[in-house]
């Protein structure tokens, strides 16, 4: 079954003179259950990407579905409200509100719906457990490390138990060692409760933690990998090979 | 590229962001010029010249109003540089030295405060004339106002504005100099709190805050309380720490007290906010400790501001009804001179009701009236005093359905300040002396009714008597008297005023009223009385508004200035919020939350201050309560709404903004 659907995607920045294509023409489908990762170059388009895709951002032409639900014609209040219900997100530079605790920061995306407390803390309390961070649910963002604050942000994606969970750099942030538990975190959560999770990066580590990796290039879909039954191990090696076909050129891992 | 040029450039790139801070000055400038040239407008100056202390008020009015202008306009000057820290940065991160980085800014700031200075005068000179005919109206006088160019007027704003930037200026140099590179990147995050755990400390504090101000205000309840006579030796001590514990209880409240409620409020939750909850509970407990300070000065000023023009306003509203004290009626002849006026009236055709009263006086000693606890008061003359006795068939005049037994007797007039520092007991009895009789009285009542000219009564409470004592005593007397009767005029249509006023000019000689042979007093008709009243309150009306609407606008602006660098700073909250799906519509019930609070907070607590304040003493200066107050507040509730809509619109364009 297909989450997410884009079809023909184009993004034009910029007037006519000086429009620049970012995104040429992608067609990308992504199953329930998959941990899709999204490679390739500065400037190649990923984040673009990425933002059409999860709503945040127009594109210029083309049809994203998400859950069969077509975004274009949605209003501003529409597309929130299934950002908020459907969409998980987790940002490199965390995106935690400094004014709350890390519960509260959790809770957010809940704020104003209206689910029994009881079912929300049992949900919380299983995310923390296996993001392990329940002692820290009562600190402020400033008096916790980089790497428990992205373990927050991915609580917090996850806590309304989203269809597909978009994550922007995630490891960006972090030394490599919190990157990996996230990242383990993240493989876990997406096995074990078959979370749909979507991911940009440059790092070709976190990408061997994916079912499936897109190599993006001037804005078109380049080439793709499969895990299927490869090792990670065996994965990360595939990604290095396509990089260097790539071109080192302009990359900045 | 030039030191001009880059001067120039940066100007234009930051008109958008510091219009706000160009139209502080713009109005500084303009409300002190417009005050000034008024002053100086001859118009103005000959009405002033009718009263003796409206120029020293004036002059007064205008050293507190350069007070706040400084005021405001070093707190916004400091406002915007805080937000201008990084840019400072910036030049010198390119390599710029910190002399050159200070003369791009002083360059920027001079041409700035010199644009604004230029058209703050030219608003602030014409705005004089409205200025000038709003005070003529107030003062009813009919005068066509001439606009005319005062070079004292702007000398001597010239000289308070180029103080002021040259304050501005070392206060930059001072900034720069002391800032290293580093903490100017980071001069506008300072004083942010981080929230730890609520302690012991803070919660005593908070409820000391709230204690402290319960304290004033009950203190402030007692301070005319005439159960407590020993306070009038020390008044002036007692306001202090009315105001003291007041002003420390807002500042605790706002640092303690509000944290301590939102935590109350926020802990109950355990982590399930609601969206609120995110955007006004927490950013304003986060910020309580650099904001408390501001909030408190501008509760402070607000109680001040709405204290003062309700006070006086009170006074403007009551002018009339004091000019009843003086004169009780439209017209007054005393001893029967002028009856000729009745006449006059009467060929005029203006209908009138005459009551006519025999006056004869006895000594009375207050002291026998008033309560035991208060016989210490330094406020009680000890002693008899001469106090005019009017018949009970002449009081029915007034109130028809009284009556008196043998025997009885009651007090009117009793009415204003002296009714309310020193009540008077009924059911008492006193002996009065009329010559050398002692004639023992119960009196039954004390009233407030006004009967008797000031002069007639001598501004002292009149017994009424039962005809046949009035009799008596009028017999035992009749050499001591001055004023033996009194002829009370009222127009029935009081369109009539005007030609009654004329008719009475006329008898200016029979207005004069020998006493003792040695000296002379001349009675003034009711509307000359409340003209009177009016011309010396008008002035005291007029500068007060103007000076409340010098504080209305200051604290409005530095509300919404707070606001704006607020709503610039929670700019990336926003994008969060709005990122993870929360619509435009979702984010601003917040933060109208946030904005009832930081508005309506201080507003609320500041007209609170203000109500006990002038409800401790405002008999002192009218006869009208409720409705000068209620109309000062609702004005100055209207006016201040414009910041909160200003500052909401501010936010509304930033949340759009933000994706």
């Amino acid at each position: 079954m297909s989450v997410l659907i884009g079809r023909k995607i184009r993004k034009v920045y910029g007037k006519k003179s000086t429009a620049q294509e970012v995104l040429k023409g992608i067609d990308i489908e992504v199953q329930k259950g998959e941990f899709v990762g999204i490679m390739g170059p500065s400037g190649s388009g990923k984040t673009t990407l990425l933002n059409v895709l999860c709503s945040i951002d127009h594109p210029t032409e083309g049809i994203v579905e998400i859950n069969g639900q077509n975004l274009r014609g949605m209003k501003e209040k529409a597309l929130a409200n299934f950002r908020r219900e459907q969409l998980g997100f987790i940002f490199q530079d965390y995106n935690l509100l400094d004014t709350l605790t890390v519960k509260e920061n959790i809770l957010l995306p809940l704020s104003i719906s209206k689910q029994p407390k009881a079912v929300v803390e049992s949900r919380l309390k299983e995310l923390v457990g296996i993001l392990g961070i329940s002692d820290i649910l009562n600190k402020y963002p400033n008096e916790i490390s980089g790497g428990q604050k992205q373990r927050t942000s991915a609580a917090r994606a996850l806590i309304a138990n989203p269809t597909l969970v978009f994550a922007d750099e995630p490891t960006g942030a972090l030394d490599s060692k919190s990157a990996n538990a996230l990242l383990t975190n993240l493989e876990t959560i997406n096995q074990q409760k078959n979370a749909t999770i979507m991911m940009v990066t440059h790092d070709p580590v976190a990408a061997s933690f994916c079912s499936r990796v897109l190599f993006l290039k001037d804005g078109a879909i380049y080439t793709e990998l499969y895990k299927g039954d490869k090792t990670r191990q065996q994965l990360f090696q595939q990604i290095l090979n396509t990089q260097s076909v790539l071109g080192g050129d302009g990359y900045d891992a | 590229m030039t030191l001009s040029k880059l001067v120039f450039r940066s100007m234009r790139k930051n008109v958008k962001q510091y219009y706000l801070y160009f139209f502080a000055l713009i109005f500084s400038v303009t409300l002190c010029f417009s005050f000034t040239t008024l002053q100086y407008n001859p118009s103005v100056v000959e009405a002033l010249k009718k009263s003796g202390t409206a120029t020293a008020g004036f002059e007064a009015a205008s050293y507190i109003l350069y007070f706040i202008v400084t005021f405001f306009v070093l707190y916004a000057s400091q406002l915007f540089m805080k937000r201008r820290s990084k840019e400072i940065g910036l030049f010198q991160l390119i390599g710029m030295t910190k002399g050159l980085v200070f003369r791009l800014i002083a360059l920027e700031n001079i041409i700035l405060f010199s644009l604004a200075v230029m058209i703050g005068m030219v608003i602030g000179y014409f705005s004089s004339r409205f200025f000038a005919m709003v005070l003529l109206k107030i003062l009813e006088i009919d005068m066509i106002v001439q606009l005319k160019f005062s070079l004292d007027a702007f000398q001597q704003s010239a000289l308070l504005f180029s103080v002021l930037l040259i304050i501005i200026l070392l206060q930059m140099l001072w900034m720069i100099r002391r800032l290293s590179l580093l903490s100017l990147f980071t001069a506008a995050k300072k004083a942010d709190e981080r929230i730890k755990g609520f302690s012991i400390f803070q919660m005593v504090m908070g409820l000391i805050g709230v204690a402290l101000i319960i304290y004033g205000y009950y203190q402030s309840t007692m301070l005319f309380n005439v159960e407590k006579a020993s306070v009038y030796n020390n008044l002036f001590l007692h306001m202090l720490v009315i105001l003291g514990s007041t002003i420390l209880g807002t500042f605790l409240f706002f640092r303690y007290s509000v944290s301590l409620i939102m935590n109350i409020v926020r802990a109950s939750k355990s982590g399930h906010l609601r969206i609120t909850d995110v955007l006004a509970v927490t950013p304003i407990m986060h910020k309580m400790k650099s904001n408390s300070k501001s909030l408190t000065l501008i509760t402070t000023l607000t109680g001040l501001a709405v204290g003062i023009m309700s006070l006086a306003y009170i006074a403007y509203y009551s002018s009339g009804s004091n000019a009843r004290f003086a004169s009780p009626y439209d017209y007054i002849l005393l001893n029967d001179q002028g009856i000729e006026f009745l006449d006059a009236l009467y060929q005029e055709g203006i209908d009138f009701k005459k009551d006519t009263y025999q006056i004869s006086n006895v000594k009375l000693n207050l002291k026998d009236l008033i309560s035991e606890n208060l016989q210490d008061s330094p406020l009680l003359f000890n002693g008899e005093v001469d106090t005019a006795v009017v018949s009970l068939s002449d009081f029915h005049q007034i109130e028809p359905n009284f009556s008196l037994k043998e025997g009885e007797a009651l007090i009117t007039s009793y009415a204003n300040v002296l009714s309310e520092v020193l009540p008077l007991q009924k059911d008492v009895d006193v002996n009065v002396k009329s010559g050398e009789t002692e004639i023992p009285l119960h009196i039954t009542d004390i009233r407030k009714d006004y009967v008797l000219s000031q002069y007639a009564s001598d501004a002292s409470p009149i017994l009424v008597v039962p005809d046949n004592l009035f009799k008596e005593i009028e017999e035992q007397n009749k050499a001591q008297v001055n004023i033996h009767s009194q002829i009370g005029i009222n127009l029935k249509d009081k369109d009539d005023m005007e030609k009654a006023e004329v008719l009475y000019k006329k008898f200016s000689e029979d207005r004069k009223v020998m006493l003792d042979n040695e000296y002379s007093i001349i009675i003034n008709s009711f509307e000359e009385e409340r003209k009177e009243n009016v011309a010396s309150l008008g002035i005291t009306i007029f500068v007060t508004a103007f000076l409340g609407l010098a504080f209305l606008i200051t604290t409005g602006s530095i509300l919404y200035f707070k606001q704006m660098a607020e709503a610039d700073d929670e700019k990336s909250s926003y994008v969060i919020l709005r990122k993870i799906g929360y619509s435009t519509s979702h984010i601003m019930k917040g933060i109208y939350a946030k904005q009832a609070f930081n508005f309506g907070v201080p507003l609320v607590i500041g007209l609170s201050h203000s109500y006990f304040a002038v409800k401790s003493g405002w008999w002192l200066f009218g006869t009208e309560l409720v409705a000068p107050l209620v109309i000062t507040i609702c004005l100055y509730v209207a006016m201040y709404m414009v910041f909160a809509i200003l500052s909401i619109q501010y936010y509304k364009r930033v949340v759009r903004e933000s994706l």
